[in-house]
């Protein structure tokens, strides 16, 4: 076991393997305010990578609604059980990850998940915590029923636990961008990466025999596009990018400011310990107990941060940036005077510009060159 | 799972050639025998090969773009990639950014990207076998075209050549179903014709008015129907072309000529799929207020109100979600805890169908808190206007002042002298009224505190005309006037009225206990409202458009808008949202659906010479039985509205009409065995494909070689269907190729030409004629060529509306400009002086409980005994208040309560056995019933998906779905996942006449999943409107096929329904108010100015949610019906929590410390 730095839980914890941070990290961040649950991208996914035989029931990336979806199904409470009471003091997550708690004789804590467990990939849909009576009048600061959706992918993970548990080390992370791929000619299918995924992310294809996994779109990340799932996103709550080393923040980088500037986009279950590259803006109708057993202690000020949007044009501006492009944003740019959010490629070229209020028209009521008049009411 | 030998294993990676095949075999089995050696994967991977197959996978030879466009009002541009000729993927095209319009105005990038589950799974339908493939006819239907129409005496078809849905089709070629279709629709028109073609009517048993409306023309029986025609401007409306060519085969069969002739009739669509907010054009005299939904934008609130904005406005959500993050307060209102309730800012939950009592209990906190905008509803609403209490009509000056001569109307409008014709649309500038309905409206008065008297105001007088005139007219009070004939009158302001009403029935105490609404909440809200004057956009969806008092509901929330200046404002204005309609974006659409046939322009340069013959007609009839509303002794449907009887339909795109209409198995049972032709053209076999005589396969949108447009009432943009370079898989053609495919056949029959010059420029495949021809004739839209639109479309470009504002406000121009409203005051109305009003005692704006989806007494009107609540008590149309029970009785029933004695008196239904509102709202996975039958989608279908079927009792991989209060269902011993029947009112449901026992009465009671659902109330159940439903066809295959699917053996139709459907608990419902002679209202294309029915305006619109249900547990959830569902017995499901997913719930796995 070798010691490696997490900074989601701000501390050294046991890993396998000596860490190694690629050179950029595929990061993306989700903001679930904006999240319909439309399934969109489980569908951009679904209809590209896993049309072939045994992955029927896959959805490499899903959709579920929180408290009762999951998928599979239970997946976080099974692992959140199994890990016990989750400790934390101040940012300092002080309990045991999946590493620390592995089993004599496993390199995880896991659990296999059952054929059955996948089946009802959305059940749960729209099911609200607490019980309607007759009528109501549910106010804020969090209402006292509650759901919503958390979309889900691979985290591409700094410290998988895929990657850890593989027999046959089959398992590995890009050194250009950070994206964890199962080697499809290599596996084996003997689904301890299935096991050990405490997301529920890597799944087994009993076609082939082998695991499989989201793969972070890389044919198209390669090109400098961003994936499918994020491409489609008809709510655009998700932006790729890639997020620096934690140690290396560069501030006009949307995964950098998001993550690491405004602490505004938080880890998912943080306290495994796979330090997950997707990031979560958290819902604010939502009570904070839940919220911080599901994204760590930063979700109160991630929520007071959101909240004050609006009188942060920098925050806003690249809010405004998810879902413009089909191109990945390297950097970003806001002017607060013009009220305009910028975003560049890599070679500093600019790649979408967007305004934070759609413009509004007033056509001339005739337009004697063309010999009509306009109307709203026609 | 199942296990794969090798053999298999190459046999599928062959096989699997439509989505490019996963991996090179022979270098995977290859790889077995290499070792590699990885020190730390984390670091470095030596073998990375590999990666290649899903570079491989991604790599695309060609793409194109196509739209898609399922009636959900978004009509997305999507780019089709394609490998080996198929195509593998799509996406969004990125291409609204931009977009532009004629003077460089242009939209951003935000619209980005237009797409959505449905879209990127369309390749799945594409290929997939529901496709129409060729033309069909049913076998029985053949037969009695080949043995030459033979009929009984009455005149109807022998029953054994009409036994659909369980009899065979018959492939055949084009040409021979064209000729089919013409030749019964030749034999049936000339059946019907004359006085004996009446005569048979008769004897069958129609109405007499409906009778009587046919004025002899066996043409007029066939009726039309273009599926939300907006879609496709040519390709859908090709069916409105079609029935104004058939004045053609009048002309030929009673040799009418030109005069006389009369072509068929053309069946609604806004109105018929109750999306029509039918208040509307009560309040503001033209069909429909709304905004681009990118108006949220302006807001400082936004009530979201009865609607499921980001479940069906799924590509606009983010307008909201945006706003929101801004700072923008939004407010949910809903009858549950809705998709959209968590995107809100505050939730208020409401009894089913009291959103009429809610809006007047918002108005009443406006008014006794003196919170309202007294110069708006000065300025721009009939509040001041002077209501004689003596007759309830509105004061006429002509009436008190002596020799009181109408003002000449200058302000934004043209009196029409009698013969004289309108302008082209696109040269029409100010409201056209013709001359004998101004003279008929007069003048109208208010009390001046000024001067202390009676003074008139005419329709000019809005905004800062009314500043002008310089008056101060009361709101309160009550006054005494002389009359020109002598008598002294009570009148009283409108608003005085209306406040006594609210005072004494609508305080925020008796709205809390009618709607379930705390009291906070409604006081809060109003409030609220009235801190965003002009700032408040109040949204509103289709749950409150489909109760029975849905025009009460428009009317009680522009009551409030008005009362806080939020009408026409940029970020301030009322809007509906269900359906799309607004055709009259396209108000040059004349041009093609009204053609003149005699009279045909064939110069391509040149436009058209428009007359209509075909009539405008509501489905609800045919829906209710092909009867107009006649209760007791009263025909209650006025003379405009009166359907003719329906013998032939010709039908695209329209799985509403038959296989998911309301109540679809009283119209499969009692209503189609009466019509001798039914005609559908689709792309994918639907339901009314399953009853139909003749099915014609058309182009999917990938497939189009004619090209098309359409525009939409949520977005700026206008949008073409470009011609794609993607083969046709299949024989099929192009939608407007049918009817001009069956007028071709018309033509060699009848020896007339005419039939074929109608359509020339769809035979020489130049359709853009057609659509130049909408395209300058349109007030929005003239300057555009369609030739460079398609262009930008063929790049995934759209193109914005001209409309005078982007985004558009309905209303803009009459807050801003001070033009009057197409109201015969000129304002905002919420009176309704109408006789039909007066005697159903609506024509104060007052709240009607439901029809039947009410626990309490049905269609009562909550009302203290008030000067202007007089209906005309029913016992004088010969009916008792005894007959409530009856579906019929209670549409027409008006009875008056106080809330103090309603809340009292429970409902029948529920005192026999009906205790469950159940309410059919859309859901995000389908568009209509598009989409929830791909076997993608069907995955995450709800929550009993199993794309495995495990449990073979499943009619699909995904199937529909009751939401219950858990509470509810353990009552009734339901668990979780277990299958129920569901019955709605044994009267006439699941179709009237019904027997245990029949073939019929097994495929239409409904069985489906019961759901526990913690977010819908105690007592209000909920089912997705969404679903295929079971047809003879699909029962037939559930209980044969050994995989059990529902699924028909003969066509390959796939119900989402073991049994029945949503639509055996629903029914048609027919309004009077909805049914007048009187109403003033807008046409639908242009400034003109008429009264009485208008499709999609002013007609009927049913109540779909409007049903009481009784549920019983019929098998057990667990797999092959035995024991609880899996996720329930594991402890996953609401009420069934285990200790851990308590503890989850509780957010109690963290521990702070320290």
């Amino acid at each position: 076991m070798a010691n490696v730095y997490n900074w989601q839980i701000e501390r050294q914890m046991e890993y396998p393997y000596e860490g190694a941070r690629p050179k950029r990290q595929f990061a993306a961040v989700f903001d679930l305010n904006k999240c319909i649950g439309c399934q969109t991208c489980t569908m951009a996914c679904k209809t590209t990578w896993t049309v072939g035989k045994g992955q029927e029931y896959m959805q490499w990336n899903n959709v579920e609604t929180k408290p009762y979806g999951g998928y599979p199904m239970g997946w976080d409470v099974r692992i959140l059980e199994k890990l016990g009471p989750q400790p934390w003091e101040g940012k300092k997550y002080v309990g045991k990850t999946i590493f620390e708690a592995a089993p004599r004789g496993e390199k995880v804590l896991g659990y296999l998940k059952e054929e059955l467990d996948w089946t009802h990939s959305n059940a749960g849909e729209d099911e609200a915590a607490g019980t309607l009576d007759k009528g109501a009048y549910f106010t804020m600061p969090t209402h006292d029923m509650w759901f919503f959706y958390l979309p889900r992918i691979c985290m591409h993970c700094t410290y998988p636990a895929c990657l850890a548990s593989c027999p046959r080390q089959a398992i590995y992370k890009r050194e250009e961008d950070g994206i964890v791929l199962v080697d499809q000619t290599r596996c084996r299918g003997y689904r301890e990466c299935v096991q050990a995924c405490p997301y529920g992310k890597v799944l087994f294809n009993p076609v082939l025999r082998i695991s499989q996994k989201c793969i972070g779109c890389y044919p198209a990340v390669e090109q400098g596009m961003q994936p499918r799932c994020v491409t489609t996103c008809i709510g655009k709550i998700r932006l790729m990018g890639f997020l620096s080393k934690p140690d290396e923040v560069k501030p006009h980088a949307p995964m950098d400011f998001l993550v690491y500037v405004k602490k505004v986009a938080l880890p998912l279950y943080p306290q495994v310990g796979l330090e997950g590259n997707i990031y979560y803006i958290p819902p604010v109708n939502v009570p904070r107990e839940f919220l911080r057993q599901m994204f760590g202690t930063g979700v109160d000020q991630a929520v007071e941060t959101y909240l004050k949007g609006k009188d942060d044009p920098e925050l806003l501006g690249l809010l405004h940036l998810f879902g413009d492009t089909k191109e990945i944003v390297e950097t970003f740019t806001v002017f607060p005077e013009a009220r305009e959010a910028a975003g560049f490629d890599k070679k500093g070229r600019e790649i979408v510009r967007v305004p934070f209020t759609e413009p509004d028209y007033l056509r001339p009521f005739y337009d004697d060159a063309r010999k009509v008049y306009r109307h709203n009411i026609s | 799972m199942g296990q794969l030998s090798r053999r298999d294993f190459l046999k599928f990676i062959t096989v699997g050639a439509t989505t490019a095949s996963l991996y090179d075999v022979e270098e995977a089995f290859g790889q077995f025998l290499e070792p590699v050696k990885v020190d730390n994967p984390l670091a470095h991977y030596p073998s990375r090969d590999w990666e290649l197959v899903y570079r491989d996978i991604w790599r695309h030879d060609s793409k194109f773009v196509f739209l898609c466009a399922p009636n959900d009002t978004h009509n997305c541009l999507l780019e089709a990639y394609v490998r080996n000729g198929v195509i593998v993927r799509i996406e969004p095209t990125y291409g609204y950014g931009k977009a532009t319009d004629l003077y460089g105005n242009k939209a951003t990038h935000r619209w980005e990207p237009r797409c959505c589950q449905k879209g990127l799974t369309m390749m799945r339908r594409f290929y997939g076998d529901r496709r129409v493939k060729a033309p069909m006819v049913r076998r029985g239907f053949l037969k009695w075209v080949e043995q030459g129409f033979p009929r009984d005496a009455d005149g109807r078809p022998p029953a054994e050549f009409f036994q659909r849905g369980t009899d065979e089709w018959v492939k055949v070629s084009w040409d021979r179903a064209l000729e089919v279709a013409a030749k019964g629709l030749v034999n049936i028109a000339t059946t019907y014709s004359g006085e004996a073609g009446q005569a048979l009517l008769t004897g069958q048993g129609y109405d007499p008015a409906m009778v009587e409306a046919t004025q002899g023309a066996g043409t007029q029986t066939v009726k039309v129907r273009g599926g939300m025609p907006l879609l496709g401007a040519t390709r859908i409306y090709g069916h409105y072309r079609f029935g104004n060519a058939l004045a053609l085969l009048d002309s030929h069969i009673r040799k009418a000529g030109p005069d006389k002739a009369l072509g068929a009739r053309g069946w609604d669509n806004y109105s018929w799929h109750t999306d029509l907010p039918p208040g509307h054009p009560m309040v503001t005299g033209q069909q429909t207020v709304d905004f681009d939904l990118s108006a949220a934008e302006h807001a400082g609130l936004i009530i979201v109100w009865g609607m499921n904005w980001i479940a069906t406005k799924m590509p606009d959500s983010h307008w909201l979600t945006e706003a929101r993050l801004k700072g923008t307060k939004v407010v949910v209102v809903s009858v549950e805890y809705s998709a959209t309730a968590p995107k809100a800012d505050e939730v208020i939950i409401i009894r089913p169908g009291t959103d009429p009592a809610f809006a007047l209990g918002l108005a009443q906190v406006l008014i006794a808190e003196k919170r309202y905008d007294e110069a708006f509803v000065k300025r721009f609403t009939d509040l001041p206007l002077l209501v004689r209490l003596d007759t309830l009509k509105l004061l006429r000056a002509g009436e008190v002042i002596p020799g009181y001569q109408p003002a000449d109307l200058t302000n934004f409008t043209t009196v029409l002298k009698a013969g004289q014709a309108p302008p082209p649309f696109a040269l029409q500038e100010k409201q056209l009224i013709p001359e004998g309905l101004r003279k008929e409206w007069g003048d109208l008065v208010v009390w001046d505190r000024k001067s202390g008297g009676a003074k008139p105001l005419s329709r000019d007088q809005v905004g800062e005309h009314f500043d002008r005139a310089g008056l101060d007219p009361a709101l309160e009070g009550e006054f005494t006037v002389k009359t020109t004939d002598g008598k002294e009158v009570k009148v009283a302001p409108l608003f005085t009225l209306m406040r006594r009403y609210l005072d004494e029935n609508f305080t925020p105490d008796q709205v809390s206990e009618m709607t379930w609404s705390p009291k906070a909440a409604i006081v809060s809200l109003a409030r609220e409202i009235a801190k965003h004057k002009a700032r408040t956009l109040i949204p509103v969806g289709m749950g409150p458009n489909q109760f029975f008092n849905a025009d009460l509901k428009d009317r009680a929330i522009f009551l409030v808008a008005a009362l806080t200046a939020n009408i026409g404002q940029k970020g301030g204005n009322v809007g509906s949202y269900a359906g799309n309609y607004r055709a009259a974006l396209f108000n040059g659409l004349p041009q093609y659906i009204g053609e003149n046939p005699f009279d045909i322009e064939l110069d391509l340069t040149k436009p058209a010479r428009p007359r209509l013959y075909w009539k405008g007609e509501s489905v609800h009839y045919y829906n209710a039985g092909d009867r107009p509303l006649r209760v007791g002794t009263k025909l209650f449907t006025g003379k405009t509205h009166i359907p003719t009887p329906t013998k032939a339909v010709f039908v695209t795109n329209s799985n509403s009409i038959l296989g998911n209409a309301k109540g679809a198995y009283d119209v499969i049972a009692n209503t189609l065995p009466k019509i001798e032709l039914w005609a559908t053209s689709e792309w994918w076999w639907t339901m009314t494909c399953e009853y139909s005589d003749i099915v014609f396969p058309v182009d999917a949108w990938n497939e189009f070689k004619f090209p098309d447009m359409t525009a939409s009432v949520t977005n700026p943009f206008l949008t073409v269907y470009p011609r794609t370079p993607h083969p046709r898989l299949f024989d099929t053609r192009s939608d407007v190729e049918v009817p001009a495919g069956i007028s071709a056949v018309l033509a060699k029959m009848t020896g007339d030409k005419r039939f074929l010059d109608y359509w020339r420029f769809v035979h020489e495949g130049r359709v853009e004629v057609y659509l130049n021809r909408i395209l300058s004739g349109s007030n929005a839209t003239r300057g555009y060529r369609f030739e460079e639109l398609e262009t930008r479309a063929r790049d995934g470009i759209p193109t914005l509306m001209m409309t005078r504002t982007t985004p558009r406000q309905t209303g803009w121009e009459q807050t801003n400009e001070s033009k009057p409203w197409y109201t015969k005051t000129g304002r905002l109305e919420f009176y309704r002086e109408e006789d039909e009003f007066i005697t159903l005692g609506e024509n104060l704006l007052v709240y009607k409980e439901p029809v039947e989806a009410t626990f309490y007494q049905p269609s009562v009107i909550v009302a203290k005994p008030h000067p202007a609540v007089r209906p005309i008590p029913p016992d004088q149309f010969g009916i008792s208040p005894q007959d409530f029970a009856k579906s019929d009785v209670r549409q027409v029933l008006t009875l008056v309560m106080p809330w103090e004695v309603l809340k009292k008196h429970p409902s029948p239904l529920v005192k026999a056995g009906y205790p469950f509102i159940f309410h059919t709202p859309k859901y995000r996975h389908g568009a209509h019933t598009t989409g929830t039958d791909t076997d993608f989608l069907a995955m995450v279908f709800g929550p009993f998906s199993d794309v495995y079927r495990r449990d073979k009792r499943m009619p699909f991989l995904a199937e529909g779905y009751a939401d219950i209060n858990p509470a509810d269902a353990k009552a009734l011993g339901i668990e979780d996942g277990d299958y129920i029947w569901v019955d709605g009112w044994a009267e006439d449901r699941p179709y009237r006449g019904w027997k245990p026992g029949d073939a019929m009465y097994k495929v239409s009671r409904m069985m489906c999943r019961a759901r526990y659902y913690p977010g819908t109330p105690r007592g209000v159940v909920r089912m997705w409107f969404n679903m295929y439903g079971a047809s003879h066809g699909s029962v037939r295959g559930h209980e044969s096929r050994p995989d059990g699917l529902a699924k028909n053996p003969a066509t390959n139709y796939q119900a989402l329904f073991r049994y029945g459907s949503h639509q055996s608990v629903t029914r048609a419902w027919l309004r009077p108010t909805l049914s007048t002679d009187s109403l003033v209202r807008k046409e639908v294309f242009g400034q003109l100015i008429g009264k009485g029915f208008l499709a999609d305006v002013h007609t009927v619109i049913g109540a779909p949610r409007e049903s009481m249900a009784k549920i019983q547990k019929a098998e057990e959830g667990g797999i092959g019906g035995k024991g609880l569902w899996h996720p329930a017995a594991h402890g996953f499901r609401p009420t069934y929590e285990n200790k851990a997913v308590k503890r989850y719930l509780k957010g109690a796995f963290f521990i702070r410390r320290g």
